[in-house]
């Protein structure tokens, strides 16, 4: 009978509190107010000034058409300095306490891991569309990834090296987590294909002088040199490894215009593998924006810009999804929450993306070819093979 | 061998840069007592500049270094009129304008990426490419070491031969007896300030055309200059020139069989043997 009566009251609790939770009436704000913490000083300010403009481009966008349900965007944005973790905890804090933001835009390994804990502890979703390291994975359920991580990259160059034949591999990587991840994950995988690994050379990010790790690499002899760094040390490899008479393919992850700048013909017949951002009208929505960004900003988007455009319009659906269950929707808890529940969004480079378990989206990704200082694409590596 | 006489090629190219560097911050840092660490902005701006001869005007390698000495001179002296000389006047203390020098930098970093934009720069100058057996090396680095050597050439005559380099031997010794017999301070004051920044200007270009320029290259530089200069003994034109020689070996060589990540610690290291072994540097003023 006491078990019967239990039974009946839970029922009955369940029964009044599910109508009630349904319909409480969401509890809005003025305005939608969140944080990008981007590197807007210091030797990656490129990176800062094409994902700021894009993220601002996007609120604009947003706003032009009458917000989130009615209510606006508002973007803070901080300066990490091109990396400085204690930079990253530094803005975080100013943005949750000052600002009082729920979710935070975030680049670079260094920062957004060390601005994790700081998420986890405090319930705010971070989005992710610049961080590559492979560190950042399982730090906590609020992170989100939309840029593919630096080791995937690394394979799928080294996958590419091996549809071309290539023997044994030297590699030159930034002295950093992100350039350790992409050696921890390319490291097996090369050994796996039964080709030996001749040299694991390393540079510093704003490296001015590499002569001794190129020369290093040249005696070496081997088939191909994998670049594990990104933009502009990628092109002073490229123009040192020519320079010094390293006539084998050379292979990366990136080619930005500062890449293209440095590198100039030394960059010809490099390959890389990177997200794919091109317009297509498969896509109108590529198009649109593509074209949006370049008469705002006067040139084209980047992956960078498009990561960044993507993770507001992301930010936007969580809200308008939690925002329909009602109640007190706007905190990152349930903003995350809502998209684990349903983790495929409206992608500016195909029609949707869908996040893996680890929170990273999957993408496609593609090869690259640069003929006559252009990048020319060759064909999509599928990483699931 | 083959990789130890590279590095060693490498190292004695890399040590004429940091020479060159460590001449001119050294030439200002004896003369005045100023560590005017807003050089590596001067150094920055120079190299801007030739970038922006060259690639707007289509201007050769030396016009285009000649264009950026005079900007360096006129950056360089404006550091010193604006900033320095006003803290000079009003006797502040020497930890002033270091903090100024510092904050210098970063303003004039700023500045830079604000009239040039952010991105890394370079310019089209043809370079040829040579081997001596195993041994690369191309134009530019010839053109660092011969550099290196007619700057050290021109100064050496400057300081012995004129009135206002035998002035500036005099300031470096005492600056106090230089005033008393009659030397006119600050005239000296800026005419090292334009003379450390024309070396700047020339060291510029050239990292210009073999590495590219960013807005960020300064603090390495001056960082570098500021090594050789403390390794070679302040005030001693053949210590800072063995000081950046021996940074740029070392640098080099250290690396032979260590791994490269540990490039940046080597200036460091190197930097603290000499601090805790012979403070004074390898060469101390003899006349002091």
């Amino acid at each position: 009978m006491r078990k019967f009566l239990t039974a009946a009251v839970a029922a009955a609790a369940i029964f009044m509190a599910g109508p009630a939770m349904a319909q409480e009436p969401p509890k809005d704000p003025d305005a939608f107010r969140f944080g990008a913490i981007l590197a807007m000083s210091g030797k990656g300010d490129w990176y800062g000034k094409v994902m700021s403009r894009a993220v601002l481009l996007a609120v604009d966008e947003i706003n032009a058409k009458g917000g989130v349900d009615g209510i606006p965007l508002e973007v803070v944005i901080e300066d990490h300095k091109s990396g400085v973790a204690k930079e990253g905890v530094s803005a975080m804090t100013r943005l949750i306490n000052i600002s009082g933001v729920q979710a935070v835009l975030t680049s670079f390994s260094p920062p957004t891991q060390a601005i994790a804990p700081i998420a986890d502890q405090q319930g705010i979703l971070v989005l992710n569309g610049g961080g590559t390291s492979m560190a950042l994975l399982g730090l906590t359920d609020m992170m989100f990834h939309n840029r593919t991580l630096a080791s995937d990259l690394a394979i799928a160059a080294a996958m590419r090296a091996q549809e071309l034949g290539l023997g044994n591999m030297a590699q030159l990587a930034w002295k950093n987590d992100a350039g350790e991840s992409m050696i921890a994950a390319a490291d097996p995988f090369w050994e796996k294909t039964g080709k030996s690994i001749v040299a694991t050379e390393y540079m510093e990010i704003g490296a001015a002088n590499i002569d001794t790790q190129v020369a290093k690499i040249r005696v070496s002899n081997p088939d191909w040199v994998a670049l594990w760094a990104f933009s502009p040390e990628t092109g002073l490899a490229l123009k040192k490894l020519r320079e010094f008479g390293v006539k084998v393919p050379l292979i990366g992850v990136e080619y930005t215009g500062d890449v293209k700048e440095l590198a100039g013909a030394s960059a010809e017949g490099y390959e890389y593998a990177t997200d794919f951002f091109a317009p297509s009208a498969e896509n109108p929505w590529s198009e649109q924006f593509a074209k949006a960004y370049r008469e705002r900003y006067g040139e084209a988007p980047e992956f960078y810009a498009a990561n960044y455009y993507e993770n507001v319009y992301v930010l936007a659906e969580a809200i308008r999804r939690a925002r329909a269950e009602g109640g007190d929707y706007w905190n990152g808890r349930r903003l995350a929450q809502v998209i684990r529940k349903s983790p495929t969004f409206p992608s500016v480079y195909a029609k949707e993306m869908t996040y893996q378990d680890n929170n990273v989206a999957l993408k496609q990704v593609g090869v690259f070819r640069i003929e006559n200082g252009e990048p020319r694409f060759e064909k999509f590596i599928d990483l699931n093979r | 061998m083959d990789l130890f006489l590279q590095l060693l090629v490498n190292g004695f190219i890399n040590g004429s840069n940091y020479a060159l560097l460590g001449i001119g911050f050294g030439l200002i840092f004896s003369t005045t007592g100023i560590v005017h660490f807003a050089y590596g902005s001067v150094y920055t701006f120079a190299a801007y500049v030739a970038w922006f001869l060259a690639t707007s005007f289509g201007l050769a390698l030396l016009p285009s270094m000649a264009g950026a000495i005079v900007a360096a001179i006129v950056l360089g002296v404006a550091c010193y009129t604006l900033l320095y000389r006003p803290l000079e006047l009003r006797r502040a203390p020497p930890l002033i304008p270091l903090i100024a020098s510092l904050g210098l930098n970063i303003v004039l970093e700023n500045l830079n990426a604000i009239i040039f934009g952010s991105g890394v720069r370079s310019a089209n100058f043809t370079s040829g490419v040579y081997f001596a057996g195993p041994v690369f090396f191309t134009s530019v680095h010839i053109w660092q070491v011969v550099s290196c050597a007619v700057v050290v050439a021109a100064l050496v005559l400057f300081l012995r031969k004129t009135r206002y380099g035998r002035a500036i031997l005099a300031m470096t010794d005492d600056p106090n007896m230089a005033r008393v017999v009659g030397i006119d301070t600050k005239k000296v004051s800026y005419i090292v300030f334009a003379l450390g920044s024309a070396i700047s200007a020339v060291a510029a270009t050239l990292t210009l055309m073999k590495d590219g320029a960013s807005t960020h290259m300064g603090f390495t530089a001056v960082f570098m200059g500021f090594v050789a200069v403390i390794v070679g003994g302040v005030g001693s034109l053949r210590g800072v020139i063995a000081g950046g020689l021996l940074l740029g070996i070392v640098e080099s060589l250290g690396l032979w069989k260590i791994s490269t990540e540990w490039q940046s610690s080597i200036a460091f290291i190197v930097l603290f043997i000499m601090i805790m072994l012979r403070p004074q540097g390898l060469f101390s003023i003899a006349r002091r």
